[in-house]
């Protein structure tokens, strides 16, 4: 379920496309600290994008009591350095006329800049000083937790999160993937005492083995990794080394389910525990097709449930490649709780019939046209193929990761199809969502 | 600005227009009598089937973006949410050769994009497709326009999603929106913008299919169109989209004319929902638009002020980051449509009569009358005090940069120079940026002065306790709020500053509503 974004962009980088299907070059170094620069030339006069991975997400977060700390460590990132203190690095960013971004997700964070060429030796000197040298009060670091609980209340009026969180709930009871991005709130109550916490965090995770910088646009190559080497060059670490607890089976089918109490349309959605996305298996690559394949809007699904028995307003897959074993789901917006038990049925019957061997050849071929398609038109801006070579390294873990993704794309059969349908998409993984309305609209 | 990525596009969330209300709270107090403002410039006329050309040097995408001079102000009285069904009937619906189910089966395997968007005075329809499929592409959007299906199963369907996001989504799920809908409400009552794109629910419950067949004959027509095509594009390219559209009608039913918004000034309404927070929308309808030579000013005086999602705003700075009372605070000198996560503008949402807003985000429930008077307090500073150089100097070099990366993709590339027709404002960004390169504060403050009076704000608030805010809204001090942590002397001396400033909400122009009773 906080996938459907993500499908977006992590179905794009992968397609039935040639090895060679991304259209620029790549080129790659590692410094000796460890850290990975990976540059794009694009064309985009005058303007650049750079972004820097780190791979840290809520996957990290293992202790007790400090789940959403990885979002809000993001936040602290932008709250100033020795040299640049509070309020100092915006302005001179925002003076520069970049704009900048970040965000979460379950296995990584992702720092976004845009903006002019011109003023990109200042920008690589703001950007390494952070990462290098975060320096940031307690009372900021306060004030910053109220403003995350702050933005949990502003999710908290969409029934979105409160599904989220009751899906994962059911889904697992012991890998950090148990809890949102966001973190439980009572953590979120408790993020204004975890000070000495959060220095802790930006020294284990915030460390140049376990962050990817990505340059894409218009810039002098040679003159970047020189800057680059100068600035970053002395920072030093290495990423620390915790157990992610293993999630044992599931043990299912389970039921997640929540009441709202204000009108809206009920919500079904049918979860698979499934392997996690890496360069060494085809799940990813699997699942990719397989979200289009069941849920797609050319399944037979949508055509059925969606556009002629109306049962449904919105039908849609719910997949994001994972660093570990997480959730495939179909997902769906009842008209009417009514419709729950037919469309449940339907659901279940078009993965009984994939696990029995039942593959539409034509759709699948579809679907690869479709990807390799969509792999080419993603790619409009700087900041397009930053994100993508970002989602793709990050989670992945390697800078052809993105390369490696389509191939493993172009070899997905139906047969593969089946395989997982029957090894992953069984009863003892399955969660149910039942999200009921109290208070129907009349 | 940050932005938590997880579920909040998914399914259970993409609601991406919020329809209107209506009102059923006690009429406002009449204000004092005032002379009816002008009639507000009309938009320019352009020539039918414009044509606009973008190449882009080495892409194999061919984007194509129609705008049509059609929108919910072409709704007609009782009939809200027409124009907007009508587009998404013609472009999801199928056409005569193909149904629904088919139209989707041809675009998926090229992953071409067909997209529609309804606001009040325009309607976006665009297409991105390899330029290996084109030809096919082309042939089936041109078929959406000229030989829609009007298949009255998709009718039943699609009305009944406009109807549950007028019913459900926007009453439950998002006091933020809710909170911008109802502001537009309170502008502009008794005007063609009053209601949303999205339409009422009395108005949807009324469409018929022959209700749309007419509205698309009246409003999609060779009059009222601009073709862009950017990308692998050339004017040979553009002049075959052109050909492709002929059989559109030539001209259906005049524009709508838009009229002046009545004077509405210091209202204020409270909707009270089951929410945790407060949410805020101030605002005030005004005659500046783009092709004001007091535009460019203007637009940086409120970028200054609350640049959107851009941490170096002044109610960012002030209210997020040095209080932690929200997300985040904005400040718009035209209006203002979110665009899921991103921080750039939308183009193509052009209107004749524009407004300032201010998206104050969720605060905790006690600390709305404080934020809504740091608001207050800081625009009176923008308006009247020196501002800082520093500052200054950041909201000048922002928008000078940042205005460029609004242009990177062919289809804003495509919107921004299609808003310079629709404005008569030709070289526009550049324009801006040239202004803004030389302008000084006291320019700013100036062209500010003569726009605008904080005395004309308006105020929509969304909470649970509706009684408790209007009772802190109408008192003189409430003392300054208390902070979870300890803030500098200087923070607590402007709190104290902040919390004597004087709000202009007086009783009998403070409504209140439920939020249950705002689609009825």
């Amino acid at each position: 379920m906080r996938m459907v974004l993500l499908t977006v962009f992590l179905a794009l980088p992968v397609g039935a496309a040639p090895p060679n299907a991304f259209p620029w070059p790549i080129t790659t170094s590692t410094l000796k600290n460890g850290l990975t620069v990976m540059r794009v030339p694009f064309s985009s006069p005058g303007l650049v994008a750079y972004y820097t991975v780190v791979r840290v997400g809520s996957r990290n977060e293992v202790e007790p009591g400090h789940t959403g700390f990885a979002h809000f460590f993001e936040h602290m990132m932008f709250r100033g350095t020795r040299r640049f203190p509070e309020g100092a690095r915006s302005a001179l960013i925002g003076k520069l006329g970049f704009t900048e971004n970040a965000f979460t997700s379950d296995d990584v964070t992702v720092y976004t800049v845009t903006g002019p060429t011109a003023a990109l030796d200042t920008l690589i000197d703001v950007e390494a000083d952070r990462f290098r040298d975060l320096e940031y009060a307690e009372e900021p670091f306060k004030t910053e937790a109220a403003a995350v609980l702050g933005e949990y209340h502003k999710n908290a009026a969409n029934p979105a999160l409160r599904i989220e969180e009751a899906v994962l709930g059911a889904a697992f009871t012991r890998h950090p993937y148990r809890h949102t991005t966001l973190g439980f709130v009572e953590d979120i109550r408790a993020m204004p005492t975890r000070y000495e916490y959060s220095r802790q965090f930006f020294k284990r995770w915030y460390t140049p083995d376990n962050c990817v910088v990505i340059v894409v646009g218009d810039f002098d190559d040679a003159k970047l990794m020189k800057t680059i080497e100068a600035q970053y060059g002395p920072w030093q670490g290495r990423a620390a080394k915790v157990t992610i607890p293993v999630e044992p089976p599931l043990k299912g089918p389970a039921v997640a389910k929540v009441q709202w109490t204000s009108p809206t349309l009920p919500r079904t959605g049918l979860y698979f525990r499934t392997p996690a996305s890496t360069l060494s298996s085809s799940d990813g690559a699997v699942m990719t097709v397989l979200a289009q394949y069941l849920a797609g809007q050319t399944s037979p699904l949508f055509k059925s449930l969606v556009l002629e028995q109306q049962l449904v307003e919105r039908l849609g897959p719910s997949f994001q490649d994972h660093r570990d074993p997480a959730l495939f789901g179909l997902e769906a917006r009842l008209k009417n709780e009514g419709a729950r038990a037919e469309v449940d049925r339907a659901m279940n019957d078009a993965v009984t019939a994939l696990v029995k061997g039942a593959v539409d050849e034509r759709r699948l071929s579809d679907i690869r046209d479709h990807l390799r398609f969509e792999l080419l038109m993603q790619f409009e801006s700087p900041a397009d193929v930053a994100l993508a070579l970002a989602w793709a390294t990050g989670v992945l873990g390697s800078p052809d990761a993105l390369e490696r993704q389509q191939q493993q794309l172009a070899a997905v059969t139906g047969k593969a199809l089946v395989a997982f349908a029957k090894k992953h998409l069984i009863d003892a993984n399955r969660v149910t969502l039942e999200f009921t309305v109290s208070k129907e609209a009349p | 600005m940050r932005a938590l990525l997880l579920s909040t596009c998914g399914l259970a969330a993409c609601v991406t227009t919020a329809p209107a209300a209506r009102t059923e709270a006690p009429p406002a107090a009449p204000l004092p009598a005032q002379a009816p403002r002008p009639a507000p410039r009309a938009l320019p006329a352009l020539p039918p089937m414009k044509l606009v050309v973008l190449p882009t040097p080495g892409t194999p995408i061919v984007s194509v973006r129609l705008v049509f001079r059609a929108g919910s102000v072409d709704d007609p009285q009782g009939k809200e949410g027409l124009t907007a069904l009508t587009t998404r009937l013609l472009t999801e619906g199928g056409t005569k050769a193909l149904s629904a189910a088919e139209l989707n089966e041809a675009l998926f395997p090229m992953a071409a994009e067909l997209e529609r968007d309804t606001d009040k005075e325009f309607t976006v329809i665009s297409g991105r497709v390899h330029r290996e499929r084109f030809d096919a592409f082309l042939s089936i959007f041109a078929q959406t326009l000229l030989s829609p299906r009007l298949d009255p199963n998709e009718f039943e369907r699609l009305k009944t999603e406009q109807l549950n996001a007028v019913r459900n989504r926007l009453r439950s799920e998002n006091d933020e929106e809710l909170g911008k809908v109802m502001l537009d409400a309170l502008l502009y009552e008794g005007h063609p913008y009053r209601h949303a794109t999205v339409g009422t629910e009395s108005g949807l419950n009324s469409l018929t299919l022959d209700d749309v067949a007419a509205q698309w004959r009246r409003c999609f027509t060779r009059a009222r169109v601009v073709v862009g095509v950017a990308g692998a594009a050339d004017d040979a390219l553009g002049a075959r989209v052109v050909a492709a559209l002929d059989g559109l009608p030539q001209t259906g039913a005049a524009p709508t004319p838009i009229p002046s918004p009545g004077r509405v000034a210091n209202q204020t309404l409270i909707i009270r929902r089951d929410t945790q927070s407060t949410a805020g929308s101030f605002g005030v309808s005004w005659a500046l638009r783009r092709d004001d030579p007091d535009f460019a000013l203007v637009f940086l005086g409120l970028s200054y002020l609350g640049e959107h999602r851009q941490e170096h705003g002044v109610l960012f700075r002030e209210l997020r980051d040095r209080r932690g009372l929200n997300y985040g605070t904005y400040a718009y000198a035209e209006h203002h449509r979110q665009a899921g996560w991103s921080s750039i503008p939308r183009p193509n949402i052009a209107r004749t009569v524009q407004d300032l807003t201010v998206w104050l985000r969720p605060v905790e429930a006690a600390n709305g009358v404080f934020a809504t008077r740091g608001v207050l307090y800081f625009l009176e500073q923008t308006l009247r005090q020196p501002l800082p150089a520093e500052r200054f100097a950041t909201a000048k070099g922002f928008l000078s940069g940042a205005t460029r990366i609004w242009t990177l993709t062919d289809q804003r590339r495509l919107g921004w120079a299609i808003d310079e027709l629709i404005y008569g404002t030709p070289g526009f960004l550049d324009a801006v940026r040239a202004t803004i390169a030389t302008a000084t504060a006291d320019q700013v403050q100036r062209a500010l002065a003569r726009h605008l009076d904080p005395a004309t704000l308006n105020f929509v608030f969304v909470t649970k306790d509706a009684e408790g805010l209007r009772k802190g809204l109408l008192t003189p001090s409430a003392g300054p709020i208390a902070y979870p942590t300890p803030k500098p002397p200087e923070v607590m001396e402007q709190d104290k500053a902040i919390d004597a400033f004087p709000l202009p909400m007086v009783g009998e122009r403070v409504r209140l509503m439920n939020a249950a009773e705002v689609m009825r």
